[in-house]
């Protein structure tokens, strides 16, 4: 077999219809390989977002609950400790008013009364919008779009 | 052959083109047809969820962090219909630990109004009758056959929070109560009922988590700091209370200020309510004034006015402390003779005299001198007749006569001079007084210290009304008020502290005329005098066991001022002298 054979054979075969065929088969192919594995990737995108949905939703539902029972306790401990309970036990373990002769001062240079300046306790930042990031309420589409108009308004 | 192949490949291609293409069209038809529209709808019932949320109203504190006004868990209990499986069980339950009549329950749960699912049974259920429920309730699911509902089945428990205040009574009257629809009164709660909030919001929900983000942020209500010292508002109760007994009066005030800054330290009343029961407030109360009688009900405050007076004469120059006067017991002032409170002559006096011997002919000299013009106007600076802007709901204004009103007369000039014939609340004296305690200027009473929001403390800065009289004048009279009370041996005074005060005994009109038998006694006095770190102001409603303010005020502003000093750890004035010398 010469040389000029073996270019026959191989331009025979370049331009075989069953190979082009494959080649439009394997495109298609790609296509939808690439469609879905976008949709794949789409789909658990999407799933995780739904997913931290439900948590936020639940630790909503938890912030509320925990916030009432702070409440509860606050206020139990406020009747534990209320003025009349703090006398009373004051009393029963032998304590009593003292007058303003019993008193006595010292002089302590350089000292001074400090008043606290935040008397209650700090609550805690709620829930919202502004503190969820964009990864967790973001589809992927949303996504798409925001970087074509940043990039169309970053070539304008 | 080959081309038999392409053409079926083709019509291959085709057909399975077309049913792509019909399986489009399809679907684009049935996602815009009418029936689509309906189930969107459909859905949309379902996207979102109305949800009642119930922000925690903002707490009330004292200047040391000591809660006064929180809130707690209570229940709704109801019945979903939809769900219910035996319902003389429930009412069995229901009527047992809620005390509810079994035959309304059951009426409610069988007999319910057209399209009603839900029924609300009761409504601010406290913790533990819920709980108790909610176990039964639960123990019984646990017991049923596998398969078969509770027997309590269909009780549903929403908890909600509900105003509570851990002090019961103490400072009912600055504090005022949250009604059960959440809206506040009297007091703070009303006065700052905006600001506290925390009325239930509803809102749709959604329920996709996808747009978790739209969950709505309820703000809770902000918490508010008082100028109330819990524990000297305590003592104030407990001194008044005993005050009452030992002097027989039938009500009291006591109002505690800083002068400097017009916070209020305490203010006790008689009579106060449990505020955690405030549907007996019909019941304590015949009208609003007398939910707190310190800034609500004006009356003829009497003698305690003779600072005011004086004052004014210092002021505009019409006497000097050294100024002298011979009191011959009765001066005729438009017409009508004023006397002095024993009727008798007190001979030559100074002023300082007038004050200690609380003369009013000395004072119906001083303002007709003075001339109505002056008076009135000083009598105006100093607030009569006008609101203190104190942040408490319900305030009252008094009232202060001038020339020009229908009801004015000539003799007014020489009686106001001595508190009869004008009217103002305890909070209008003080504010009146602060000019004297404060170097001249008057502060404006309040009760609000901070408000927390977001983790942050917004204080309130102290206000100042106006400057009716000099530096000078009120140091002077300041001085004059200390000496006159050595001088007179007062049961008000405090030993090792300077404390410049007056007392007031005003009879109170009984069908037009003064009865001598009934009186307001008062005492106005602060202290140390030389630094005012505290004003104490005390009214006694017709004491019985005597009806000299000299005799039942005085010993109560005494025992009042001990405590305040000790409680506001203020040293005597010789320790605080060293202080300052170093």
């Amino acid at each position: 077999m010469n040389i000029q054979n073996v270019d026959h054979l191989v331009h025979a075969y370049k331009i075989a219809p069953w190979r082009i065929q494959r080649q439009w088969i394997g495109n298609a192919l790609l296509v939808v390989v690439v469609l879905a594995m976008v949709a794949t990737i789409y789909l658990d995108v999407t799933s995780q977002a739904a997913i931290t949905g439900r948590e936020i939703q639940d630790l909503t539902v938890s912030i509320s609950d925990n916030q009432q029972v702070s409440a509860d306790l606050q206020t139990k401990l406020a009747l534990l400790t209320s003025a009349r309970v703090m006398e009373q036990r004051a009393l029963e373990i032998g304590f009593r008013p003292m007058k303003s002769e019993e008193t006595e001062y010292l002089v302590v240079p350089g000292y001074l009364i400090l008043e606290p300046d935040i008397l209650s306790s700090v609550p805690l930042l709620q829930l919202s919008a502004l503190t969820i990031p964009p990864e967790y309420n973001e589809s992927l589409l949303d996504w798409m779009d925001k970087k074509i108009i940043n990039s169309v308004r970053g070539i304008q | 052959m080959r081309l038999q192949y392409a053409r079926r490949i083709q019509v291959l291609s085709g057909a399975l083109g077309l049913i792509a293409l019909a399986i489009v069209v399809q679907m684009t038809r049935i996602q815009n047809s009418p029936e689509a529209a309906f189930f969107r709808q459909q859905a949309s019932v379902y996207a979102y969820e109305l949800q009642t949320f119930y922000p925690d109203r903002g707490e009330i504190y004292d200047r040391n962090g000591h809660l006064l006004a929180g809130n707690k868990s209570v229940y709704e209990i109801g019945v979903d219909l939809n769900i219910v499986k035996d319902s003389h069980a429930i009412a069995s339950a229901v009527s047992l630990e809620l005390g509810m009549d079994y035959a309304q329950v059951i009426d409610a749960i069988e007999n319910p109004s057209e399209g009603i699912y839900y029924v609300v049974l009761s409504d601010f259920v406290e913790v533990e009758p819920a709980v108790r429920l909610q176990e039964l309730k639960k123990s019984l699911q646990d017991n049923a056959e596998e398969g078969v509902l509770g027997s309590l089945t269909g009780l549903e428990f929403k908890s909600h929070p509900q105003r509570s205040y851990p002090e019961n009574s103490l400072a009912s009257n600055v504090i005022g109560f949250v009604s059960r629809e959440g809206r506040g009164y009297f007091g703070v709660e009303e006065k700052y009922d905006i600001l506290l909030a925390g009325s239930p919001v509803q809102a749709f929900v959604p329920t996709d988590p996808n747009k978790a983000f739209e969950i709505p942020r309820v703000m809770n209500g902000t918490t508010l700091v008082l100028t109330i010292n819990r524990d000297l508002q305590a003592a104030a109760e407990q001194i008044l209370d005993e005050a009452l007994d030992t002097y027989g009066a039938d009500g009291g005030t006591i109002v505690i200020m800083d002068p400097r800054d017009g916070e209020l330290l305490a203010m006790a009343v008689t009579p106060r309510m449990d505020l955690n029961q405030f549907w007996n407030y019909g019941t304590i109360y015949d009208n609003a004034s007398e939910f707190n009688s310190a800034i609500s009900m004006p009356y003829e405050p009497g003698s305690v006015t003779k600072i005011l007076t004086m004052a004014a004469a210092l002021d505009s120059g019409t006497v000097t402390p050294g100024t002298t006067y011979l009191d011959t017991g009765a001066i005729l002032v438009g017409g009508a003779t004023i006397q002095n409170w024993n009727q008798e002559p007190w001979g030559l006096q100074d002023m300082t005299g007038c004050l200690q011997h609380s003369l009013n002919v000395c004072m119906a000299t001083i303002s007709t001198q003075m001339g109505a013009g002056t008076f009135y106007g000083y009598m105006d600076g100093f607030g009569f007749g006008h609101l203190t802007g104190v942040d408490l709901a319900g305030e009252a204004a008094g009232r202060l006569k001038l020339p020009g009103d229908e009801d004015w007369y000539p003799v007014d000039l020489g009686t106001n001079s001595f508190g009869q014939g004008l009217s103002a609340t305890p909070m209008q004296i003080m504010m009146a007084a602060s000019a004297i305690a404060n170097h001249g200027r008057t502060v404006t009473p309040h009760a609000l210290h901070a408000m927390v929001r977001d983790g942050r403390q917004y204080n309130v800065p102290a206000q100042f009304g106006g400057s009716p009289i000099s530096e000078q004048t009120a140091d002077t009279l300041s001085d004059m008020l200390v000496v006159s009370l050595e001088s007179e041996g007062s049961l008000a005074l405090l030993p090792g502290y300077r404390v410049a005060g007056k007392t007031g005994t005003a009879q109170i009109p009984v069908g037009g005329f003064y009865d001598s038998t009934q009186t307001n006694a008062s005492f106005i006095g602060w202290g140390p005098a030389d630094d005012p770190q505290f004003m104490i102001y005390v009214w006694l409603e017709r004491p019985s066991a005597s009806i000299w303010g000299s005799e039942t005020a005085a010993p109560v502003f005494g025992e009042m001022a001990e405590k305040t000093v000790v409680l506001l750890d203020i040293p005597p004035d010789y320790i605080r002298q060293q202080v300052v010398a170093k």
